[in-house]
This record gives C-alpha cells, sequence and structure tokens, in this order.
C-alpha cells in the first residue's frame, strides 16, 4: 500500500495530478510492458465519465422533481429512498423491462437508430469535459469544436425518429428539432468562438487555464457577459428544454417526436435529453465559470498557508476542490435551467425563429467583432 | 442615421425591460421555493369536509313511510323503494330500499323532501369500487354511518381553508383550539341577546 502511493507521488508531476502516470509507473513496476499498461489504462476514464455521466443524469432527475415540487408548492418524490432519492432509479427500471413497441408502419430501422444517432454524439461530448487539469479523457487540439460539430449529429436523430414514426405529431416534432437546432447553433458557435478568441485556443484546457489567473475575477462571465447570456439561451434551446421545448411541446404535439417510442427506446431519448443539460451546465461553467477554478486561486492559499503547490498532497487536494467545483458550478446551472422551466412560457414557433435569427445572430457577431476590438485594445484583459 | 439609432435604443431598451421581466418571474418563482408544500398528502391526511358537504347517502329503514317523495324529487327517478300493500293493515310495508351511488349526482332532493327526515347526507366520499354494480347501495349498506376523519387514528385531519384562523393559508401544525375567522352562528345569537334580548325586541 505505502509503495503503491508512493509511486502515486512520485508519478505526480509538476503540471498537476495525472493519475495516467502513475497508473502506468504503478503496472509497470509491477512488470507489465507499458504498452499492456496502457491498453489497461484507456477504459478507465472512459467507464468513470460514462458513468459520472449516468450517476450525474440520475441527480439531475431527481433535482428536477424535487426544485419543480417545490417551485409548485408540492413535496415530490418521497417514498423511493430516502427523500425519493431512488425515485430516478425506479423510473429506469420501469422503462427498462416496459414492453419495446415498434409501430407497425413505422420504419424499424431508422426508427431504431434515432434513438441511439441523439445519445451517442452527446455521450461521445464528455470527451472533452475537464474536471481538472488532467482530468479529462482527453485533450484534443480542436476541443470546443468537437462538441459544436457533435451536437449538430442531433438534430439528424430527431428527424429520423421523428420521420421513421410514421406520425403526424413526430415529423412535426422532428422538423421542429432540426430547424431549432440548426438556427440555435450558429450563436452558440459565434458565442464561443469569442472565448475562444480570448484563450487563443480550442483546447477546453487552455479556455479553463486563461480564466484561473486571478481568481474569479479572470473568469470569463465579466469579459463576456453578452456572450454568457448567449450562449446560455443557445443550450437551453439545443436542449430542448423550457421555454424552448417546442419539439415535444406536449400540450400541442403529444410529446413530439418521442411519440411513439417505449421502453428503452424512450428511455435513449430520455438519457439523452438529460445528459445534454449536465453538458451543457459543464460548458458553461468551462467556458464562461471558470471550470474547475476556486474563487480565490488555490495557489495563493497554498502559499498562504505555507504549503508548496507542488506538494502530492495538496495536489491530491487540489484535484478534488476543481472536481467539486466543477459538479457545482454546473448543479447550480441546472438549477438554473429548472428555474427557468418553471417561469417562462413556451415560446411559439416564429418567436423562436426571430429570437434565434433577428435577435440572437447580429449579437453574437457583434458581441465577436467587440471582443476582436477589445483584444486588439487591451491586449492583457482580453488575451492578446 | 438617426433613425437607426433610435431603433437601435429602442430594441435595447426592448431586450433590457424583457431581462428585468424574466428576472422579476424567476424571483417570483424562487421564493415559491421556501413555501411549504400545500398538498394533503391523501390517504395520510385528509381535509375535514365542511357541514354541509353533500357526500353518500344515510338512510334510516325504520323511519321510512315507503311514501316515494324522494323518488319523485330526484331528478332521474334513483331511489329504488320496495314495498307491498298489507290489505289487512291497510300500510304499505316496505321491504327494501337502495340508491345506486354510481348514477346519483348527490344533489340532496331527496334529503331536502324527505318527510320523516329519513334521508340525510354523510361526509364520505371515498366511494371507489372495483365494479360499478357494487355501488348499488342497500338499505343495510346505507344505513351504514361512515367512519369519520376526525375519529380515524390511520388520519391526519385537516381543516379547510374557511376554516382556518385569520391569515393562515397552511392548515399543517395548526395551534391546538385555533379557531376560525369570525364568529360561529352561536356565538352571533349570543351577542344579539346580550345587546337586546330578542324577546323583548318585539315589544
Amino acid at each position: 500500500m505505502i509503495t503503491t502511493l508512493n509511486i502515486v507521488f512520485v508519478a505526480v508531476v509538476n503540471t498537476g495530478l495525472d493519475l495516467e502516470i502513475s497508473f502506468n509507473h504503478f503496472l509497470e513496476g509491477i512488470g507489465l510492458p507499458s504498452s499492456i499498461a496502457h491498453l489497461l489504462w484507456l477504459p478507465l476514464p472512459m467507464l468513470l465519465v460514462l458513468s459520472a455521466a449516468l450517476i450525474g443524469v440520475l441527480v439531475t432527475v431527481w433535482l428536477e422533481r424535487k426544485i419543480s415540487a417545490a417551485a409548485q408548492q408540492r413535496i415530490g418524490p418521497e417514498y423511493a429512498g430516502a427523500l425519493g432519492i431512488l425515485q430516478p432509479m425506479a423510473d429506469g427500471l420501469k422503462l427498462l423491462v416496459k414492453e419495446d413497441i415498434i409501430p407497425q408502419k413505422a420504419d424499424s430501422l431508422l426508427f431504431t437508430l434515432g434513438p441511439v444517432l441523439v445519445l451517442i454524439p452527446v455521450i461521445l461530448s464528455w470527451l472533452i469535459v475537464p474536471f481538472g487539469q488532467n482530468l479529462l479523457i482527453s485533450n484534443v487540439g480542436i476541443g470546443i469544436f468537437l462538441w459544436i460539430a457533435l451536437s449538430s449529429i442531433q438534430p439528424i436523430g430527431l428527424l429520423m425518429s421523428g420521420y421513421a414514426s410514421n406520425n403526424k405529431y413526430s415529423l412535426l416534432g422532428g422538423l421542429r428539432a432540426a430547424a431549432q437546432s440548426i438556427s440555435y447553433e450558429i450563436p452558440l458557435a459565434l458565442a464561443v468562438l469569442a472565448v475562444v478568441m480570448m484563450s487563443n485556443s480550442l483546447s477546453t484546457i487552455d479556455i479553463v487555464n486563461q480564466q484561473n489567473t486571478a481568481g474569479f475575477l479572470s473568469w470569463n462571465i465579466f469579459r463576456q457577459p453578452i456572450g454568457f447570456l448567449i450562449f446560455w439561451i443557445c443550450a437551453l434551446a439545443e436542449c430542448e428544454r423550457l421555454p424552448f421545448d417546442l419539439p415535444e411541446a406536449e400540450e400541442e404535439l403529444v410529446a413530439g417526436y418521442q411519440t411513439e417510442y417505449a421502453g428503452m427506446k424512450f428511455a435513449l431519448f430520455y438519457l439523452g435529453s438529460y445528459i445534454n443539460l449536465v453538458l451543457s451546465s459543464l460548458l458553461v461553467s468551462v467556458l464562461y465559470l471558470g471550470g474547475w477554478g476556486f474563487p480565490i486561486p488555490i495557489e495563493l492559499i497554498a502559499n498562504i498557508l505555507g504549503q508548496s503547490a507542488n506538494d502530492p498532497i495538496i495536489q491530491i487536494i487540489t484535484g478534488s476542490i476543481g472536481i467539486m467545483m466543477t459538479v457545482f458550478k454546473t448543479y447550480l446551472l441546472v438549477f438554473l435551467a429548472i428555474l427557468l422551466r418553471w417561469t417562462t412560457p413556451r415560446v411559439r414557433i416564429d418567436q423562436l425563429l426571430d429570437l434565434g435569427w433577428k435577435f440572437l445572430l447580429p449579437i453574437s457577431l457583434v458581441n465577436l467583432l467587440f471582443t476582436a476590438a477589445l483584444k486588439l485594445a487591451f491586449p492583457v484583459a482580453f488575451g492578446g | 442615421m438617426v433613425n437607426f439609432f433610435e431603433k437601435a435604443t429602442d430594441y435595447t431598451r426592448n431586450a433590457i425591460s424583457a431581462g428585468k421581466y424574466l428576472l422579476q418571474g424567476l424571483a417570483v418563482t424562487f421564493d415559491h421555493m421556501r413555501r411549504r408544500p400545500i398538498t394533503v398528502q391523501y390517504p395520510y391526511e385528509k381535509l375535514i369536509p365542511s357541514e354541509r358537504y353533500r357526500g353518500r347517502i344515510h338512510y334510516e329503514f325504520d323511519k321510512c313511510i315507503a311514501c316515494e317523495v324522494c323518488v319523485r324529487v330526484c331528478p332521474i327517478n334513483l331511489p329504488v323503494v320496495d314495498w307491498v300493500m298489507n290489505k289487512e293493515t291497510k300500510k304499505k310495508e316496505l321491504r327494501n330500499y337502495s340508491i345506486d351511488f354510481g348514477v346519483c349526482i348527490f344533489c340532496g332532493n331527496c334529503v331536502e323532501y324527505c318527510p320523516t327526515n329519513c334521508l340525510s347526507m354523510t361526509e364520505e366520499y371515498e366511494l371507489a369500487a372495483f365494479d360499478r354494480h357494487s355501488l348499488n347501495f342497500d338499505n343495510v349498506a346505507l344505513g351504514r354511518l361512515p367512519t369519520n376523519v376526525t375519529t380515524d387514528p390511520s388520519v391526519i385531519a385537516l381543516k379547510e381553508l374557511p376554516y382556518l384562523p385569520e391569515g393562515v393559508m397552511d392548515p399543517h401544525e395548526l395551534e391546538e383550539g385555533s379557531k376560525r375567522a369570525g364568529k360561529l352562528p352561536s356565538e352571533v345569537l349570543t351577542n344579539k341577546k346580550d345587546k337586546a334580548p330578542i324577546g323583548e325586541q318585539k315589544k
């Protein structure tokens, strides 16, 4: 045990906690070749992030139901586990054992492929979500661009399932989802572009690092307040949450493209929408709220306490605080999304498109140009 | 050019006011979160029905004279009064009486017009059944008294809104012996007596 710890501590390098290197060192210490150690390491972060996403969804579903209940002066789920904490599990289990129905006149291949195509890009996007300096699956160079690219696969899946269901409500829902995703992707990308311009990098790690030079004062939300609002509105529209839930508007379209789905296929949609909500909140916190950064720089606290920031224990503490901060910020945004759900009425489809094309798009363009001008004028504050 | 700036300022002003209203709405929603749930947790908590609640009808077989007034005043002639004429005594002999609560609309006309007061309204409202024919109550079933919400040990009885003290909206955790807003009819009567007794007023 002590030797393991030692190996872990030795492997902690100056760039911060890196579990991959320590894991590989440990396996090589046992006597395995480095290629096999690398192979054994690969599935670990993937499984970890996948289970983190799923647990995040369960927590979000529970929060959604509890907060909705509180906003409406109800109690909400109460009997499944303490405070109803097991309710999402019960829901999931129910969906798991339900009969899988494919309508007779539906296109069964596209009908089955639809939910898969919706869920996979969302899960894949977790690849670039950082929880700490080295706590992400892969620090790909194109980073945030990968997420934008992946999120434009989703409307294809939605349209596919809406069309394949052979149902008027499904088709309308699918078309609405496609129209909505397309018109909100552009302002979203432009808002991201302004952030990218300030950090000179598409990588999520660099974006966060650039924000954590002076604690919470250097967070992007203060440099990009309009960008933050645009991004949040677009993220809500991409997640199809109220006030932008027209694709599944239950009062008019039954359940939109989900109408004909039951059992596990419906569960995939359900899972996808909640994973997407958590993912969007995570990305808002990464892009605008300093990601894993503590409001006061941890290095500063460590220096005041007379500890070296490179001390292994300090690094482990820093890593765990980073994860906690990311999760805390994310759930704060999830809470805001739920609160918005019970505050705002649903917009009409023409209002939705008006808002996207006539308001958000010009504003985000102006924001981008303004950021560029500020970057030229004040390179110190705007990442020259 | 001036026109453009006017438009731009209007646009911004509209956007800002929309944002302001949105924040106002968010504040309202947020404020609701700290309020206590007003829901009644039904099988465990129940509201006390009001005095004039028109629930399942109670019937006293021995008081009934089989006059069939209840049938005549009923909008759908629902009560079934099964009687035979005893020719020796020249009196009606009641054999059976039944009301189908799957059809009854609980209007209370029968109760209103019953000459011997053998019909009355109870506060029972839990009439769900697996078979609608089991809602056809005969004179024995009609003669049963419902369990009172206030005396049922497995139920927490809650007062309805008009029976709560003034300013109180939440029936949970009421103080012992707290009274409803306003005066009871009996209190109004005693007050009138104190001022000017009713008998003397006439003189």
